[in-house]
């Protein structure tokens, strides 16, 4: 795959280097000499010092043969432009551009999620196939992270389809049960995608075992979720507690899909489902300006002003009884530190917003479950999109061991045409959801199934499992 | 500045002059000649004035100032309560100018007490001002000036918040002058159904009008002593009870209604909260009256009448309710408090105050368990809206501290403590019969004079909402 970046900025290297570890063909440009230098001292590509904005100076470097351009200048502008100046006369390359103003990328998304709806087979909107917002990016990965962890959830693919994690109970009927024998349980008709959580999952086959305790996430229609609760006997929800730490747009992003999954739970609760989102949502800050803008914005929640490390504020709030705390604030160290003194006090789980991936190490033996760095959030997100065209999206999960992924089998590929017995004899990977090309619904595939080209699969894989996906999809 | 001050109220009167023409008309078909004198001769004085100033001064738009714009209102207003005084002093019906004033003031601010005990015998013209006075206080004059005289343009939306009722005040289309018409428009629209009904249940044209006038402007003058109750008409009751309650509600509502937008109608606080307060006022007052009540369907009635005239301050009668039992009456004096919704005919506290009020001791309750926590409070479903707890907190006591003084001024002239405290809750509150001595069969006629002429301050403090007077009385720079 060859690809274009418009930017050696921090994320820009940062992605150069991801894609050079995958063998692609790098085209790095920017205008500032310093940068280049530096960019072409470590990294394996082209690096050239020129304005990424001018098209000449594009097609001298051979965009007519790219896969794709990434812009990624401090400007949001120049990086729409750019698309949109390249989509002119190369609308077949998948154009991505960096939108940190938050202003043009909501109006951008609700404009296009309603040229979608008018015109299905139109043009993006700017000829910008995706745009990224950085602290969306970041409130995605926290959201995923507080998901996949004390709070256990659903994830929702399509067609009705949803990834549940659920934890087994004492009492279960599956509790001492190998994978293989699940099928005699009265009412079992389930794929098991993965089993034990964090760094102990693992993906099952027909001798794993499963024991009462562990948590097991199952690819099911959603009506099955209470289902599968009874199935598993799972502990009763109780009521949830989630304190965001942080009320600038991140933690306002993070609190809004808690705030969705809230209501959205009524109506699970009227159908008799599971709940699957927080009961109490919590937001603390020091900043009086940013408490009030999010109490206007979160009617539902309770916004307190003042400082989480205050011994005072945690007793008064009953802060350490909370069952997850969700570290987003603007201040990184601030983030680590607060997780990790509440995860100390009592919190169950804790989520922090770190600035570098090497923070990771720091902040697990600190205590804290889960750090999402913010400039890899931002690279995971725009990789997502360049697995190649057949890739729809990938989820990270099971704090971040394995992938979701959501693509169309590839005409060529290696797997394709295979029956799914065959092909999974290779290991490493499940196939969780089969639609034959443009037939019908999704469904749960059997090992006679076929992997014919064009068909849309949801497979689970190690993250770094590259080699899979370029079976199933290049 | 005078000048131009002086200038739109010489407008203003000029076209409460003008209104004159429907009293003019009713005393020619009538016969009344006296008082087809009388509003003839202050029709012309009124052109007279206001064509003098047309040919002098420059025709400049003129733009008010915000300090300003107050003093040019609490100017207008009582510029018109005289003129308006005037059919009255005239008349010879009136004992003095003083009485003349009080009936005025007290049509004009939609009060609807009245110093009359006799007012049938009254010529039928003089009876239709008086219903007219409501009709043009109601929707206010200065909203009626700002809608006909393109004089006042941009700045008339200042002289407008000036004189409307409610902590919000909004303009709903973008000329303010378009605003102005609109709410005349709908006003002239409910006038006209509700007159037309009246008289298809079986008033005469002139009674229907008259009521329709003192209905839609909820004020309470009636063209008979014992008020809307003399007819005897259950239909007309009926009709009258819909449209207190429809002047009660916020014309702005009233707007989307007729331009279709359900939704914003139905999202409405104040409008929820209110038929929340009339369905509990009209079935706690209902479920004590029935106890005692040996015809349901005419307590039922005379019940939901009651609730609808005081709530939206109007004070029309069709049973004297101090014969219920002090539960019942308890309740009603409860609705002296409330008042009708922000922006309509209504006086009172208003809906929407107490529903904030209501709102933010919630909001207190959970800062008391909660010190850190940061609350909104929302209204129509748009949060944000806590910065009014305090601007309403302030009014409601201006309000009650002019209740206090003006019941003190009453038992100082004589009134007994209960009589004077409701007197003074009716006073500022626009609605116009009382309770004790000023009851709904008694009338204002033989209070002191000195109390005449605070009533008719207290009346028109409660119209213009307080600080216009305020303003007018102090200075502050």
């Amino acid at each position: 795959m060859k690809v274009f970046i418009i930017g050696a900025g921090f994320t820009g290297i940062a992605l150069s280097q991801t894609l050079i570890a995958e063998k692609n063909s790098v085209t790095l440009i920017d205008n500032d000499p310093e940068r280049v230098r530096h960019a072409s001292d470590q990294l394996d590509c082209t690096v050239m010092e020129a304005n990424g904005n001018d098209l000449e100076v594009l097609e001298s470097a051979g965009i007519a043969s790219a896969d794709a351009i990434v812009t990624l200048t401090e400007d949001d502008e120049i990086n729409m432009i750019t698309c949109s100046l390249v989509d002119a006369v190369y609308p077949n390359i998948l154009k991505i551009a960096r939108v940190r103003n938050y202003a043009y990328y909501d109006a951008a998304a609700a404009a296009r999620r309603r040229l979608k709806v008018a015109f299905p087979a139109g043009r993006p909107l700017y000829g910008i196939d995706v745009m990224l917002n950085p602290d969306v990016e970041v409130a995605e990965a926290v959201t995923r992270a507080m998901a996949y962890g004390a709070v256990g959830s659903v994830i929702e693919l399509e067609d009705g389809y949803v990834l549940a994690t659920v934890e087994i109970g004492e009492a279960s009927p599956l509790a001492g049960l190998t994978v293989g024998h699940l099928a005699e349980v009265p009412g079992w008709h389930f794929i098991i995608a993965s089993i034990g959580s964090g760094e102990n999952s693992l993906l099952p086959n027909g001798n794993s075992l499963i024991k009462a305790g562990e948590s097991i996430s199952v690819v099911l229609k959603e009506g099955d979720v209470s289902v599968l609760a009874k199935l598993t006997c799972s502990p009763a929800a109780k009521a949830r507690r989630v304190v965001v730490f942080g009320a600038d747009r991140p933690g306002m992003l993070v609190a809004e899909r808690q705030v969705v999954g809230a209501r959205r739970e009524l109506w699970r609760r009227l159908f008799g489902a599971r709940p699957s989102a927080c009961r109490e949502l919590v937001i603390v800050d020091r900043d009086q300006e940013l408490c009030q803008k999010a109490a206007r914005r979160f009617p539902e929640a309770r916004i307190l002003c003042g400082d989480v490390t205050d011994e005072a504020l945690l007793a008064e709030e009953r802060l350490t009884e909370a069952d997850l705390l969700a570290a987003v604030s603007g201040n990184p160290e601030l983030n680590l530190v607060t997780a990790a003194y509440l995860r100390s006090r009592g919190v169950k789980k804790a989520v922090a917003l770190t600035a570098n991936v090497s923070y990771g190490d720091i902040a697990r033996k600190l205590g804290i479950d889960v750090a999402v760095p913010v400039r890899g959030t931002v690279v995971d997100g725009i990789m997502s999109h360049l697995r190649g065209r057949n890739v729809w999206s990938v989820h990270s999960i099971c704090e971040n061991r394995f992938m979701l992924v959501e693509g169309r089998v590839a005409e060529g590929a290696r797997f394709a045409g295979l029956a799914l017995s065959e092909a999974a004899a290779s290991g490493g990977f499940l196939v969780l959801l089969y639609r034959k090309d443009g037939g019908g619904m999704l469904q749960l595939p059997s090992g006679d199934t076929v992997l014919s080209p064009g068909a849309h699969v949801v497979i689970i894989a190690a993250s770094d499992d590259h080699e899979t996906l370029h079976k199933f999809f290049l | 500045m005078i000048f131009s001050v002086v200038r739109v109220a010489v407008y203003v009167l000029g076209i409460v002059g003008t209104s004159m023409a429907v009293p003019l008309a009713v005393a020619c078909i009538e016969g009344e000649r006296r008082m087809a004198g009388v509003f003839l001769s202050l029709m012309i004085a009124g052109w007279a004035a206001a064509g003098l100033f047309l040919l002098r001064g420059r025709r400049r738009s003129q733009v008010f100032d915000v300090r300003n714009a107050f003093g040019v209102v609490g100017g207008i207003w009582i510029a018109v309560c005289l003129f308006g005084a005037l059919p009255f002093a005239l008349s010879g019906y009136f004992a003095s100018f003083t009485d003349a004033v009080f009936e005025s003031v007290s049509g004009f601010t939609t009060t609807g007490a009245s110093v009359l005990a006799e007012v049938e015998s009254l010529p039928r013209s003089l009876n239709l001002w008086r219903c007219q006075t409501h009709w043009l206080g109601g929707m206010g004059v200065i909203a009626l000036a700002v809608a006909l005289i393109p004089l006042l343009g941009v700045g008339g939306f200042r002289l407008i918040k000036a004189e409307t009722s409610g902590p919000t005040k909004s303009k709903f289309t973008a000329f303010v002058s378009n605003t102005a018409k609109t709410l005349w428009l709908i006003y002239c629209l409910l006038t006209v159904a509700d007159a037309a009904l009246l008289h298809w249940a079986g008033l005469d044209v002139i009674d229907a009008v008259a009521h329709a006038f003192s209905t839609i402007g909820t004020g309470g003058f009636s063209t008979r002593n014992a008020s809307l109750g003399s007819f005897a008409l259950p239909l007309v009751e009926w009709i009258t009870f819909a449209f207190m309650l429809l002047a009660s509600v916020n014309f702005a509502v009233h707007y989307r209604l007729f331009t279709g937008r359900f939704s914003e109608v139905w999202r409405d606080t104040e409008l929820r909260a209110l038929v929340v307060i009339v369905v509990a006022a009209i079935a706690g007052i209902f479920a004590i009256r029935a106890f005692a009540a040996a015809d349901l369907s005419a307590t039922f009635r005379t019940t939901a009448f009651q609730v609808a005239s005081i709530l939206s301050t109007t004070g029309f009668m069709t049973c004297d309710y101090l014969t219920w039992l002090p539960g019942a009456q308890c309740i009603l004096l409860a609705l002296f408090f409330i008042g009708g919704s922000s922006g309509s005919t209504a006086g009172g506290v208003k809906v929407i105050r107490w529903t904030i009020l209501a709102k933010q001791l919630r909001n207190e309750l959970s800062r008391i368990l909660h010190p850190h926590e940061v609350i909104s409070l929302s209204v129509n479903g748009v949060t944000g809206r806590e910065v009014f707890v305090p601007v309403v907190a302030t009014f409601v006591f201006v309000y009650l501290l002019l209740v206090m003084v003006t019941a003190f001024f009453g038992t100082l002239s004589g009134l007994d403590l209960f009589t004077s405290f409701t007197a003074a809750l009716t006073m500022v509150g626009n609605v116009g019969p009382a309770f004790g001595s000023l009851g709904p069969t008694s009338n204002f006629g033989a209070i002191m004079p000195a109390l005449k002429w605070w009533y008719a301050f207290a009346m028109l403090a409660g119209r213009l909402e307080i600080y216009t007077l305020l303003f007018l009385i102090g200075r502050m720079r």
